[in-house]
């Protein structure tokens, strides 16, 4: 099953019509499809907006990700009360410069949202990406909060760890999923990254997932595949994570990194960290469920 | 009809708009974006004279942010209790409610006396430490009604409605219903569905008041308010008063339908300190209207009240702290029984929370619960911390913002940051990285202090199965921890928390607390 059937399937089933779950899979060949030698975009600036801008340059710009009248997701990380130089949270600039493009690129909306660990309207206003995204004024824009009511459970066929899970309907809605995380650290999972950033759109108990984190955050994956990972690294937090609190831990790189090949993505972040991609275990399971590429010699590796 | 701008009229207007103005304080009472509440929300309590006194009495101190009283006494002096009639929003909905509830005639016996007692015995018990005001202020009733019961049921209810037509009906009709939805959520519901513990206990007080109507009208404001009864007492010094006209004498058709049944009917007098100027005796003369002007106080007719039963009062006001006091229950060590942040320690804080909701209708977590019998009768309706319910948002400060009388101490956020509430301990018997040998550390994840008052410690040991694993288990420091509970609400064991904040004695000096322990 691709995923516009399964889009489908979801469709018929949260309109009551269908009484089974939507299941969903994507198959090993679809997965491989896509693999082959992933190019990876990295760059640094000081002018974030257009540091994104000349980062997605090489993988053929927003336009090859976002067709005109696309409902575009793009999912930054907004879980903590913290402020943008804590480093907790994505770069409202980071955030505003990929929603201005997905808009220029002709998306129908663009939605933006995250489960947040904190009360949710502190990490909104806090983060600094509420008024970054109002301050747009295009009511294409919607940056709201989770409503519960759309968490939809989802059989995950391929899962190896989990089988089953809810996930927030916008997200598996997409026609564009554009993953924002930002790069730091965190102490179980060492760090937290693209792969990591899927925990913001699924419902339930999340605390359950560290139980075999590594894998279960693959598994997820297998369901939300981010068409375009975009990895804030302009400030990144080195101890403390995943919420930090001092700006003692933040080390401030001005880099921004992307890749249509969400593992590629978090493999090369990792090394911003003096890190080794296998050292990050949900990078490890994915590239082993085939999901995209973990070793950065067999990327296309393209420094803007 | 044309209507005729009477003076009915301006007294309707002004109750309408402080029962509006009450209610947009009501939702202000919240978050807004911003650290701090740019509005008095809660000058209801901080204008309230009752409240004002008792803990003025209690504290034995001033409170500067209860002066507004000072405003309401002035208020009272020179125009009587205009406060009852024209502003104070529980006597607005007791109007309302009097219009769909039939009140029988005028009750023969009077129990005007009973409002006096309660205040004498309120007044007296507060004196000698023990707070009892907030189980018959308005307000308290008022606002710890509607926070714990009505506006949580509003939700609901409106919730309830459009919920299940996102959910089952067809995709056209949920988009007609969703964009009305999202208009309610953003100016009339609260901004998320609330649960209290005491819900039903406490709107039934409120619904008890405004179901007295039904034996008349205003009978909780002519028989049983304390506050009420405070201001009739001042109002017996207020310069502005009504006159009989001169066709009154032999008429008196007015009489009977007074709200507060202020005609005394043998002398055909008005008690002047039970009139609350609603002026419909006025505007519903047929004959000569009588008259409100100012002239001396004249108090022809006594206070309804014998100096027995206000000796009795005081004593009763005496025996009620002493009872207190010699209660075995505020010996017994409670550990989880948490306070907000900045809330005053032990007798200082029973002494000043006047049980009014504030701090629970404006806590962003819904973590701060009214307590039942936990700390006593004495402590019913003050609030506790419950993590697994909600824990206390690391820069939120806003119980101690929204508290009228000083219980809770506004916090900076710096302040707040090192505030002790009390202090987590791992179960590590249930801890998963101990009792299941998997890996977890939500807790350590979630702790929001700098440095982080949760650390791990890296170990291998051999699990259930015979494999050695590589674990990160958990422990606290201490000195760092500010028992905020965010561990305790965040730990994914179903249940009971695998970590648990306590109040002990070295977190927030726990052999002090709870009312009346003088050691």
């Amino acid at each position: 099953m691709d995923r516009r059937n399964f889009l489908k399937q979801v469709a018929v089933w949260s309109s009551g019509v269908l009484l089974a779950e939507p299941v969903f899979r994507i198959t090993p060949d679809l997965l491989a499809a896509e693999a082959g030698s992933p190019i990876l975009s990295v760059g640094t600036g000081k002018d974030y907006t257009s540091l994104v801008s000349s980062v997605l340059q090489p993988l053929g710009g927003i336009a090859s990700f976002v067709k005109p009248g696309d409902q575009v997701v793009v999912k930054p990380n907004i879980g903590w009360d913290r402020r943008p130089e804590q480093a907790a949270n994505t770069h409202p600039e980071i955030v505003r410069a990929v929603v201005a493009l997905a808009l220029q690129a002709g998306a129908k909306t663009v939605r933006v949202f995250d489960r947040t660990c904190n009360e949710k309207r502190r990490c909104y206003v806090n983060s600094g990406i509420q008024s970054a995204l109002d301050n747009m004024g295009s009511r294409k824009v919607q940056c709201r909060y989770i409503d519960k009511r759309k968490f939809i459970p989802v059989t995950i066929e391929k899962g190896k760890s989990i089988n089953k899970w809810s996930f927030y309907k916008d997200a598996l809605q997409a026609d564009c999923y554009i993953n924002i995380p930002v790069a730091k650290h965190h102490s179980l999972a060492r760090l937290t990254l693209g792969l990591k950033n899927t925990m913001g759109v699924i419902g339930g108990n999340r605390g359950k997932i560290h139980g075999n984190m590594g894998q279960n955050l693959a598994d997820l994956n297998t369901v939300i595949r981010a068409d375009l990972t975009i990895i804030d690294a302009t400030r990144i937090l080195l101890r403390n994570g995943p919420q930090g609190g001092s700006i003692k831990d933040v080390k401030v790189l001005d880099t921004v990194l992307a890749s249509p090949d969400p593992v590629a993505a978090d493999a090369y972040a990792t090394t911003l960290f003096g890190l080794k991609p296998e050292q990050i275990d949900s990078t490890r399971a994915a590239a082993a469920m085939g999901l995209g590429e973990i070793d950065l010699n067999k990327m296309d590796i393209r420094t803007v | 009809m044309a209507t005729r701008v009477t003076l009915r009229t301006w007294r309707k207007l002004s109750q309408i708009l402080f029962l509006f103005l009450f209610l947009l304080l009501f939702r202000l009472t919240d978050y807004s974006g911003l650290d701090e509440i740019p509005y008095a929300v809660n000058i209801f309590f901080r204008w309230d004279p009752l409240i004002a006194a008792t803990v003025l009495l209690a504290t034995k101190t001033f409170a500067a942010i209860l002066l507004p009283s000072l405003f309401v006494i002035a208020l009272t002096v020179v125009w009587g209790r205009v406060f009852c009639g024209w502003i104070c929003p529980l006597g607005t909905l007791l109007d309302g409610a009097g219009k769909l509830i039939p009140s029988q005639p005028q009750p023969g016996s009077s129990l005007r006396w009973v409002k006096y007692i309660l205040l004498a015995i309120i007044l007296t018990s507060s004196l000698f430490g023990l707070q009892l005001v907030g189980f018959f202020d308005p307000f308290s009733i008022l606002v710890r009604g509607v926070t714990l019961g009505v506006d949580p049921v509003f939700n609901l209810l409106v919730s309830g409605f459009f919920d299940p037509i996102y959910r089952y009906a067809p995709q056209w009709i949920s988009n007609l219903s969703e964009p009305i939805y999202t208009v309610l959520q953003d100016s009339l519901l609260p901004h998320r569905q609330s649960f209290f513990l005491l819900s039903t206990l406490s709107t039934c007080i409120l619904i008890a008041v405004v179901v007295l109507e039904k034996l008349g009208r205003r009978f909780w404001c002519r028989n049983l308010c304390p506050l009420g009864g405070l201001l009739a007492l001042f109002s017996r010094f207020s310069i502005f008063r009504r006159f009989p006209g001169r066709s009154c004498r032999d008429c008196q058709h007015c009489a009977p339908s007074c709200r507060m049944n202020a005609f005394d009917l043998e002398s055909g007098r008005i008690r002047h300190e039970e009139c609350n100027l609603c002026m419909d005796c006025v505007d519903d003369c047929d004959n000569q209207p009588s008259r409100f002007r100012f002239s001396q106080p004249d108090n022809r007719l006594q206070l309804d009240m014998s100096r027995r039963a206000f000796i009795g009062a005081g004593l009763a006001g005496i025996t009620l702290p002493l009872l207190s006091m010699v209660n075995a229950g505020d010996r017994i060590p409670r550990p989880t029984l948490l306070r907000p942040p900045g809330a005053a320690a032990g007798p200082e804080f029973f002494s000043k929370c006047v049980r009014c909701g504030e701090c629970m209708k404006v806590c962003i977590q819904n973590a701060l619960q009214p307590c039942f019998l936990e700390s006593g009768y004495e402590g019913m309706f003050t609030p506790r911390l419950i993590p697994r319910l909600g824990y206390c948002e690391f820069n939120c400060t806003l119980c101690g913002q929204v508290c009228p009388t000083g219980a809770i101490r506004k916090l900076s956020q710096p302040e707040k940051h090192a505030h002790v509430i009390g202090l987590a301990l791992f179960d590590r018997a249930r801890c998963l990285p101990f009792a299941e040998h998997s890996p977890c550390i939500v807790c350590e994840e979630h702790c929001p202090t700098h440095d982080k008052a949760i650390k791990f410690k890296e170990v291998t040991v051999i699990n259930r199965k015979g494999e050695s694993v590589e674990l990160r288990q958990p422990y606290v420091i201490p000195e760092l921890c500010i028992g905020c509970g965010i561990c305790e609400n965040k730990c994914p064991l179903p249940g009971h928390s695998a970590i648990r904040v306590l109040s002990t004695s070295m977190a927030s000096g726990e052999e002090e607390f709870g009312y009346g322990v003088y050691n």
